[in-house]
């Protein structure tokens, strides 16, 4: 048996008129160009936000005593009283092959103080070593360097700074209760200072050597209060956390591991925000199109009404013709989504690889204390991509409905003899 | 009014004693408005100076320790603490000047200044705020003062005063109760809630004995509610009044030149 014949009627039927074809496929495309764009941009944003939020200073990984927080108390130190074989802890933390690297950190509030000005800080105590594996706040000095294991030195925030009047190579006193009860102090020199966009960080935060600022909380050297871990890629936190909790607890029985995801969930709850909110935009701006695309073929298949009389009239059923009317709707889908795809890739790869910056429009914002730069940063996103390209052929059968039931519905008679 | 290391602070103007014998509590019952009765106890137990020695005592979930401390106070608006052990504290003292505290570290020899964010942080590891040392002198002006409770409790005539915050006054409790016993004006205990009606902390004094010539509680212990089993006792050893000191006493320089 030959082909029939329909599918290619409705594929020349949309030559008929090229001009209204190509403007709704450009609307179609563009709809999908649109879609991809904004998820893709939403991605961006997710990504920039998971990672400068938890690469910055947190980390994608974070063991701490099951108590440690929220109160983030000075005694609950990883294995209580009694510490902890910290560097069998950093081996077994970054045993895991999601783990990039893994540093020990202590925390303690006090005041830091210079001449009359005195401030209320968040004192971390890093390994200078260590540290850069885990996060980028040594990436953040704008002067000097970052604090030397074993030296009296310590990073201050830029906004610290500005409030204590200090600078790079200034003393500055740190007080610290100590886990004793006694109140720690000592003097410190400014070895130099961050700047994180981060308007917490910057005002409250100071980092030190561990072992200094154990000394100053009369903190044991075995004792601290978290191993903070980097991930590959921050979606393989949650999993590499779940395989951690095994080797973790041979180390320290009341230890607990926990993701990112769990640790600021609302960063969690953003990232599924932004996806579901994927599919509504694909939603909305196929609904829109559908309408158009509806009238356009409505418009089509009315002006050719006497040609579709015609081929009813020498024979075709009703059914065909709806057939050859829901091809053409298939057949503008089709051109429509390698239009969309053809204007789509470049820019997609073209913002991805280079995103526009939006500096000279807005500044850097912060979202969930994550900073947000002011680029176009584009993701690739193939679930989005495929779905919205499913939406559209959809989309294009859908409007192409309403036409192929009228037009099937056409009485050849009447439609020959004058209206 | 008498709570806390403020008193402490002052120079422990925990004292009543003299004064209060001459007059007798029927005679501030009929002429005096609760505000001058507090005001009145505040006075007395303040004296215009004071020096005096003792010793702080702190248990916590997980530490205990005792300071040794001598302190002096002016008025109300200066008072000067200096630890005098164990070794490792010796030497560190806190200065109140008006609403501004310092406190001078002998290890860095540096005086810091606390911020006002940490008037609320705990002064000296002890349940006692630092803010206890400025706003203690205040309360008569930071609070409307009124008479929840007088007569006879546990075998003693006393007045139960209900301090409610004045409506523009920045303080941090939402309510205070202090019971004063009526013979002899002594403070028994002092009660702080906070704003939501929650009792925070209790402040208790005992031992009530003459020190300087005028009766005192020598005790004073701080209860705070949300951490059970701790507690803060201070304990006066000496205590005079009315010695010769001047505002020059309570200067930067005299707190880092180490008082001697």
């Amino acid at each position: 048996m030959p082909m029939e014949p329909w599918p290619r009627i409705g594929w020349r039927n949309l030559g008929r008129n090229r001009r209204r074809t190509v403007i709704t496929a450009a609307g179609l495309a563009f709809g999908y160009f649109a879609i991809v764009l904004m998820n893709g941009l939403m991605a961006g944003m997710t990504a920039e936000m998971i990672e400068n939020g938890t690469g910055f200073l947190m980390g994608q990984i974070q063991v701490h005593e099951a108590d440690y927080l929220p109160q983030r108390s000075i005694y609950e130190t990883i294995g209580g009283r009694d510490g902890v074989d910290v560097e069998a802890l950093i081996r077994a933390v970054g045993a895991d092959p999601a783990i990039e690297a893994a540093a020990p950190r202590v925390y303690a509030g006090g005041l830091v103080s210079s001449g009359e000005s005195t401030t209320a800080a968040m004192l971390v105590g890093v390994d200078p070593e260590l540290e850069p594996g885990v996060s980028r706040i040594f990436r953040g000095v704008v002067r000097g360097r970052p604090p030397e294991r074993g030296t009296r030195e310590i990073l201050i925030g830029a906004e610290m700074a500005r409030q204590l009047a200090v600078d790079v190579a200034d003393e500055v006193v740190l007080v610290a209760p100590a886990a004793d009860g006694s109140l720690g102090n000592d003097l410190f020199v400014v070895s130099g200072i961050f700047r994180s966009g981060i308007a917490e960080l910057d005002a409250q935060f100071a980092m030190l050597p561990i072992g200094q600022l154990q000394a100053l909380a009369a903190l044991a050297p075995d004792r601290v209060h978290e191993i903070a871990a980097a991930t590959v890629d921050p979606w393989l936190a949650p999993d590499a956390a779940q395989r951690l909790a095994e080797p973790v607890s041979t180390v320290s029985t009341q230890a607990v591991v926990q993701p990112w995801t769990e640790l600021r969930p609302e960063m969690m709850d953003y990232a599924q925000l932004a996806k579901s909110w994927g599919f509504v935009v694909i939603f909305i701006v196929f609904a829109i199109a559908i309408f158009g695309v509806a009238n356009t073929m409505l418009l089509g298949t009315f002006e050719r009404r006497r040609e579709f009389a015609v081929i009813m009239a020498i024979g075709a059923a009703p059914g065909a013709v709806m057939r050859t009317v829901l091809y053409e709707g298939l057949a503008l889908g089709a051109i429509s989504l390698v239009f969309g795809v053809l204007i789509t890739l470049p820019v997609l790869l073209w913002w991805h690889n280079a995103p526009p910056d939006l500096g000279w429009l807005y500044g850097d914002f912060t979202m969930f204390g994550a900073l947000i730069r002011p680029v176009l940063r584009v993701e690739y996103d193939a679930a989005t991509a495929l779905w919205a390209g499913l939406a559209l052929v959809l989309t294009a059968l859908l409007a192409a409905l309403v036409p192929a039931a009228r037009t099937a519905r056409l009485l050849p008679a009447d439609t020959l003899s004058g209206d | 009014m008498t709570t806390g290391i403020g008193r402490a602070g002052c120079g422990l103007c925990l004292v009543l004693g003299a004064l209060s014998g001459l007059v007798t509590s029927g005679e501030i019952e009929a002429q005096e408005t609760p505000r001058e009765i507090i005001d009145r106890v505040d006075r007395i137990l303040r004296g215009e100076s004071s020096h005096g020695f003792a010793t702080m005592e702190v248990v916590t979930e997980h530490w205990e320790r005792s300071l040794t401390m001598e302190m002096w106070s002016l008025g109300t608006e200066y008072s000067l603490v200096r630890i005098t052990a164990p070794r490792k504290e010796a030497g560190t003292a806190t200065l109140k000047s008006g609403d501004d505290i310092w406190n001078y570290l002998p290890r860095v020899d540096r005086t810091i200044k606390i911020p006002a964010s940490l008037m609320m942080g705990s002064w000296m590891g002890s349940h006692f705020t630092n803010d206890d040392l400025v706003k203690e002198s205040r309360l008569v002006e930071d609070y409307d003062i009124e008479i929840g409770f007088e007569g006879l409790r546990e075998e003693a005539e006393i007045w139960e005063f209900v301090l409610t915050p004045a409506p523009e006054a920045a303080v941090v409790w939402g309510r205070i109760d202090f019971e004063v016993r009526k013979d002899d004006l002594m403070p028994t205990w002092a009660r702080y809630y906070d704003e939501d009606g929650e009792l925070v902390r209790t402040l208790q004094y005992g031992e009530y004995q003459e020190m300087g010539g005028r009766l005192v509680p020598a005790l004073m212990v701080m209860v705070p509610h949300d951490k059970p089993g701790e507690k803060t006792l201070v304990r006066y050893s000496d205590l005079d009044f009315d010695v010769e000191i001047d505002e020059g006493f309570f200067s930067l320089r005299a707190l880092q030149s180490g008082g001697d």
